[in-house]
């Protein structure tokens, strides 16, 4: 098979290596990330919109730190996931597509691809950044519709490049 | 000496290969049996933790107790499930990760030390889960955990991570190299 070009491959390798790491840090600094995340959230009440009314407060708070926690655990889980699955994808565009030009186009939908499980650090930052609901809003809207929209299409490309026979011949 | 970037993937060693798929197949074998036999399973870790009340903090009271072992038991049931995840998760980086590290690693020393590390630390961490599991019923569900951290988790994992990162550092060193740099 051959390989993909090198900068394809090393984002790949860096997004994978950041969801490992992510995942340890999500295992072994769970009280500092919470603790950070409260923090967060008492410097702009009203962004998170805190009443005063400690037991509503609680509420917003907690609802507040489980985005974020899980926007970490998605970013872990893509990251790990979808790497890997854009670099053979892209090792497959290398293979099999004969145009020069469809595979740089595919190589740089799978490589802005690649970079969606980020969206969910986005995800997590807007969330402490400007609330919950905003926040998730603007993550879903600026970063994970983008980026996985760039992978879908890289994807159906290869599919499309694969059904039309637009492939090398070995 | 570095060697010449090919313009084909280098596949890794075949025991790099044979333990990922070993792992994934584990994974699959795993998933399968924890459906299968939940009920056995269930009924094993259930009376090995009645046969430990202290262990397990266990009070005489029916309803408290019934409480405390079904928190137990969903983590229990947890860790079986993270090993699932992870082993089949791991295999798949494994093949790849050695898979880059044969093709780019600049020299064979390199090479066979990234790929040793990335095949022992990927298929050591996900086995954390399945130690943590099986501590549960006998060491609750704290001390399990912290005994599948340091004899498992932080050990492989620990040895994945680094290893990822120097996968990371001799990219890094091909792209400032400039080698093999245009698409093929």
């Amino acid at each position: 098979m051959r390989r993909p070009p090198l900068v394809v491959v090393f984002l790949a390798v860096i997004v994978m290596a950041l969801g490992e790491t992510a995942g340890a840090v999500m295992s072994q600094l769970r009280p500092q990330t919470e603790r950070y995340a409260l923090a967060r959230i008492a410097a702009s009440p009203t962004a998170h919109g805190l009443t005063g009314s400690a037991e509503y407060d609680d509420e917003v708070r907690a609802r507040t730190v489980f985005a974020v926690e899980a926007g970490l655990s998605f970013f872990h889980t893509h990251a790990e996931g979808l790497a890997p699955v854009m670099l053979v994808a892209a090792t497959l565009v290398a293979s099999l597509v004969a145009s020069r030009r469809l595979r740089a186009a595919l190589y740089t939908l799978m490589t802005v691809g690649a970079l969606f499980p980020l969206g969910y650090l986005g995800y997590s930052a807007a969330v402490l950044q400007v609330g919950r609901d905003d926040g998730v809003a603007f993550a879903e809207r600026f970063l994970l519709t983008p980026l996985g929209g760039a992978a879908i299409v890289g994807v159906l490309g290869l599919l499309v490049a694969l059904t039309t026979r637009r492939v090398r011949v070995s | 000496m570095t060697e010449a970037v090919p313009p084909t993937w280098r596949l890794p060693p075949v025991p790099a290969l044979l333990i990922a798929v070993l792992l994934i197949a584990c994974a699959e074998i795993g998933g399968a049996s924890m459906v299968r036999f939940k009920l056995e399973l269930t009924r094993w870790a259930r009376g090995t933790m009645l046969a430990r009340p202290q262990i397990h903090g266990l009070v005489g009271v029916r309803d408290v107790d019934e409480q405390i072992m079904d928190e137990a038991l969903t983590r229990f049931d947890g860790g079986l499930r993270l090993f699932h995840m992870h082993a089949e998760g791991m295999g798949t980086i494994i093949i790849l990760t050695t898979m880059v590290a044969a093709t780019w690693a600049p020299t064979a020393g390199a090479r066979r030390a990234l790929i040793a590390m990335l095949t022992v630390g990927g298929a050591g961490y996900p086995l954390g889960y399945l130690v943590w599991a099986a501590l549960i019923p006998f060491r609750g569900v704290e001390d399990g955990k912290r005994l599948a951290e340091w004899l498992v988790w932080i050990p492989f994992g620990g040895t994945t991570i680094i290893a990822m990162w120097l996968l990371v550092a001799v990219l890094v060193l091909q792209l400032r190299g400039g080698r093999s740099r245009t698409a093929p």
